[in-house]
């Protein structure tokens, strides 16, 4: 969980966007670059919901351009590189790739079954269990929670196969829950892989696209970033970016972010609206973007990035 | 603080607002997964059902990050969760593996020595032209790329076209959704893997070639497609309307009943006149004379012109991204793929990027007009007036995308001037003060 | 152009007026926004010691006025300042208000960063030497408190500089309304309460 991808990491550019399709990428990224982008699809283990969401993880163009000028990854045409990749694919490498899902799903499936019997036999032991503690209900009010607890952090997110097995089990016979060593073990899960490389090469010099086109409130995305901040998108507020002091899994937003330019007319109807909508949502509103001096240096960059946070003062 | 307005502002700890926060409204710790899915596992209901999702709680989250170890290890803990829910396999259990096949230049029929009596002429290959191919006995959407093979499941009952081979053809968002939530198996064409034969090959479409191959195609932006696939999650059933395609003009699906004026208008627009002939410059707006009841004067007084959404207007161009792109059906709906009912929902998808700013009065007008007309009805909307108003005569929903954050809004046509306030002694609802609610001295 | 109220004496002139003091006033009509501003300040919010600036400001057809003055209530704790106070046992109340600035300004006002910042540039960053007039625990705390606030004056820990935006909306004639937001250089966490 805590590798390092081979850098550059390909992003993806599919029709105007950019995506990450490594989860390996994408959680480096996060780690490492504080850069989380939005994940758009659909999470296979709970597709019928949209609190968590899955692979692909969609970036800003702000963000893709970031991780380009820091060298960290690079953009792909991903039409191109999978119209080439498609047809120039040599049949012994499809063959072996074809073969290496196939071990995969044979691996799969094993650990499924090695799951179900776990889970089986820990039902059984906590039947027992139950059977004890009844007998013995005098003493305490104990439950048998605890147990199940340390259960839940030991196999948590990896249980997906516990789930599959009751998705079966549902659209199958509808036999219970006694036969696992009944199915045939050499019968393979078919995999639709998350990514395409393999089987397709990573070289990707003839598919490597500039960096991408930003807007003029890059400076400012890339200032908060510089400064530790992680930062979203800001639909959901109504302004251009979310700044997270921290990793937005664990922490709230600080800041509602609007850029403007150096002498852009402000409509200071917007700072009273989001000045106090973000007091509301307990955020600041932060106004900003690049200073335009006589004369700045390329080089100077940050440093010429002016900001203001703005509450309101409930008076 | 000036108001009691602003002092309601900062009181948001108050418990109706926490109900109201979205669970979605942002990044949730992944760690609530662990929970959820044991919890599942222990009481053995499927995680697919969406009738009994109970969906985690909120978790907390730190105002700020701070140097304890005890922070940084539940950030790694949420880390890990997260990592972990992500590189859940897509797996396909063997009996149950549906099986499709990409078809890069739209729908064909089936290789010629399979079947060759229905499409003899037709066989040939064709460039993808728009507009209904004959031949293959059903009418296919010309922007279908992919065919299942196998189709069994509930998802068809909502999701793709049949042909009269027993293939069902999927457009690309149908196809990618499919793929995406691990349902559907898409595999490469034996013709653009170079394999012997026809057909599906044996090399599997990834979600990452699935999103490079069907995303862009005949108008499916990235955009729409969040909206389809959001909706779909939540167990609604997605179609296109006609006015997905930016170049063509929508059918308009407001099938309006011309309103000729009954005998009762015509005698009203007598009554009109006659009243409001007396001019206003000169004397009272109510005009002179013995005025008997307030409801004339009021009446009399409601001298500035106000909007009738249901008067017939001429059609107006809608223009893109204020068009109807989606027809949402509800989950309690009953669908039929062949003969689909009149939909809940009609949905306009815009990109928050090219299109930063709200419609314009006409842009708005003339999307609204291009719904058919849905005044309020019901018990319920006939004695409650705001919801009557909120409820409008005709109304769309605008999804904004803003890089993979979707957001709706329903815009309903109102109509504040139908409500003739004085006509019903004041605003439904209880009196204030009134003796039958002891209850209110408060204020 | 100065008001303030007589029972207070008028404390030292801030750098910022003494700028103004030293060159020429502009013999331009008295800001009709300063005058509101001033107005809803002095009357509704009791601020007293109030004094008005007019600041010069690059592309700007007329002046810029700042107002200055002393609210009754302090009007802004940083985060981090409440909880060091906390720790020190200091109430707001426990620290004698002082000068706050406010920066009037009118809807459909032309307005830019340039100028915001221009003006955020004219605002001293000096700290102002406080007096301490209580005695005993007290005073030590008070001391201790101003110790920590000229560490974090330097480190920008609790905020950079600030002011207040007061603004107005003439529209339809305007109905006197004042609207005040704290505006602070940087990027500074918000209040949580």
């Amino acid at each position: 969980m805590n590798t390092t991808p081979t850098l550059p990491i390909p992003i993806s550019y599919i029709s105007g966007n950019y995506y990450i399709f490594s989860v390996d990428a994408a959680t480096y990224l996060r780690r490492e670059h504080h850069i989380c982008g939005v994940l758009i699809g659909t999470l296979p283990l709970i597709p019928q919901q949209n609190v968590f969401l899955g692979m692909p993880l969609e970036l800003m163009p702000e963000e893709a351009r970031l991780l380009v000028e820091k060298g960290v990854a690079c953009i792909v045409d991903e039409k191109k590189a999978h119209n080439d990749g498609i047809k120039s694919l040599l049949e012994e490498d499809r063959k072996r790739y074809i073969q290496d899902l196939e071990s995969q799903g044979l691996h799969a499936r094993r650990l499924q079954l090695q799951r179900q019997e776990q889970s089986r036999e820990e039902a059984l032991r906590k039947k027992e269990e139950k059977k004890a503690a009844k007998m013995k209900k005098s003493a305490e009010k104990q439950q048998q929670s605890p147990a199940a607890g340390d259960v839940a952090e030991e196999n948590s997110i990896v249980d997906f196969f516990a789930h599959n097995q009751q998705k079966e089990q549902g659209s199958g016979s509808g036999s219970s829950s006694s036969r696992p060593s009944s199915i045939m073990v050499d019968e393979p899960y078919g995999i639709t892989p998350t990514t395409s490389y393999p089987p397709l090469s990573e070289a990707f010099s003839d598919k490597l696209l500039p960096a991408p086109d930003v807007r003029s409130s890059y400076p400012l995305f890339a200032h908060l970033h510089s400064k530790g901040y992680f930062m979203s998108p800001g639909l959901r507020f109504g302004c251009q970016y979310m700044a997270y002091p921290g990793d937005p899994l664990r922490f709230h937003s600080h800041f509602l972010v609007s850029s403007v330019e150096w002498d852009e007319e402000i409509d200071l109807m917007d700072i009273v609206a989001g000045g106090r909508l973000g007091t509301g949502v307990k955020k600041g509103f932060l106004l900003g973007g690049a200073e335009r001096k006589a004369e700045v240096s390329e080089a100077e960059g940050n440093e010429s990035i002016r900001m203001f946070s703005i509450e309101w003062a409930g008076m | 603080m000036a108001d009691a307005d602003e002092a309601a502002i900062h009181s948001s700890s108050t418990p109706s607002t926490q109900e109201d926060t979205d669970l979605d409204d942002e990044t949730q710790d992944f760690r609530i997964l662990n929970n959820l899915t044991f919890a599942r596992i222990l009481t053995g209901t499927s995680l697919s059902d969406p009738s009994n999702a109970s969906l985690p709680r909120r978790g907390e989250k730190d105002f700020e990050p701070n140097p304890t170890l005890h922070q940084a290890d539940i950030l790694s803990a949420s880390r890990n969760a997260m990592h972990n829910a992500l590189a859940h396999p897509r797996l396909h259990f063997p009996k149950a593996r549906i099986i499709a096949v990409y078809s890069p230049d739209g729908p064909t029929p089936p290789p010629a020595p399979k079947n060759p009596e229905p499409s003899s002429q037709e066989t040939g290959s064709e460039t993808p032209a728009r507009g209904p191919k004959k031949g293959t006995g059903i009418v296919i959407h010309p922007d279908a790329c992919a065919y299942v093979i196998n189709p069994k499941g509930q998802h068809f009952k909502s999701l793709g076209q049949a042909d009269s081979w027993g293939r069902v053809w999927l457009l690309p968002e149908e196809a990618l959704y499919l793929l995406e939530r691990g349902t559907l198996d898409i595999r490469w064409p034996c013709s653009m893997t170079g394999e012997d034969g026809e057909g599906p090959s044996e090399l599997p479409m990834s979600l990452q070639a699935a999103y490079t191959c069907f995303i862009g195609r005949d108008g499916l932006t990235v955009e729409r497609f969040s909206v389809f696939s959001g909706l779909r999650r939540l167990g609604y059933v997605v179609s296109r309307a006609p006015g997905w395609y930016d170049s063509e003009e929508e059918v308009t699906g407001a099938v309006q009943a011309r309103q000729w004026p009954s005998i009762n208008g015509l005698f009203g627009k007598f009554w009109d006149w006659f009243y409001s002939s007396n001019s206003t410059a000169t004397g009272p707006v109510a005009g002179l004379g013995i005025h008997r009841s307030y409801n004339d004067i009021f009446r009399k007084l409601a001298i500035i012109p106000w909007y009738d959404p249901v008067t017939p207007k001429p059609p107006q161009r809608t223009t893109p991204p204020f068009r109807v792109v989606y027809h949402i059906y509800k989950p309690s709906t009953t669908f039929k793929k062949t003969a689909p009912p009149p939909p809940d929902f009609r949905v306009a998808v815009i990109n928050a990027q090219t299109q930063p700013t709200i419609p314009t009065l006409s842009q708005l007008g003339a999307l609204l007009e291009s719904t058919p007309l849905d005044p309020p009805r019901g018990e319920k909307m006939s004695r409650l007036l705001y919801m009557r108003l909120r409820h409008g005569y005709r109304n769309v929903v605008l999804a904004i995308v803003d890089h993979g954050v979707v957001s709706y809004l329903r815009m309903g046509d109102a109509a504040f001037g139908k409500e003739r306030i004085y006509d019903k002694g004041g605003l439904n609802g209880p009196k204030k003060g009134g003796h039958l609610h002891p209850k209110g001295n408060g204020r | 152009m100065t008001v303030s109220n007589a029972a207070e004496s008028p404390p030292a002139p801030s750098s910022v007026s003494t700028l103004i003091s030293s060159t020429p006033t502009p013999a331009t009509p008295y800001s009709a926004t300063a005058a509101q501003v001033l107005h809803s300040l002095q009357h509704q919010h009791l601020w007293t010691s109030l004094e008005t600036h007019p600041l010069t400001i690059p592309n700007s057809e007329s002046p810029i006025y700042l107002i200055s003055g002393i609210p009754p209530h302090r009007v802004y704790t940083h985060p981090d300042e409440q909880l060091f106070m906390l720790e020190k046992g200091l109430r707001d109340e426990d620290i004698p208000p002082e000068r706050v600035f406010a920066l009037p300004l009118a809807q459909g006002q032309s307005w830019s960063l340039r100028r915001m910042a221009a003006v955020f540039d004219s605002l001293s960053d000096e700290d102002v030497e406080p007096e301490i007039s209580e005695e005993g625990e007290k005073a030590q705390k008070l001391t201790e408190y101003y110790e920590g606030r000229k560490v974090a004056r330097a480190t920008k820990e609790w905020g950079g500089k600030r002011m207040l935006l007061a603004m107005i909306d003439k529209g339809m004639g305007g109905d006197g309304t004042v609207v005040y937001y704290v505006i602070q250089e940087g990027a500074v966490k918000p209040r949580q309460n």
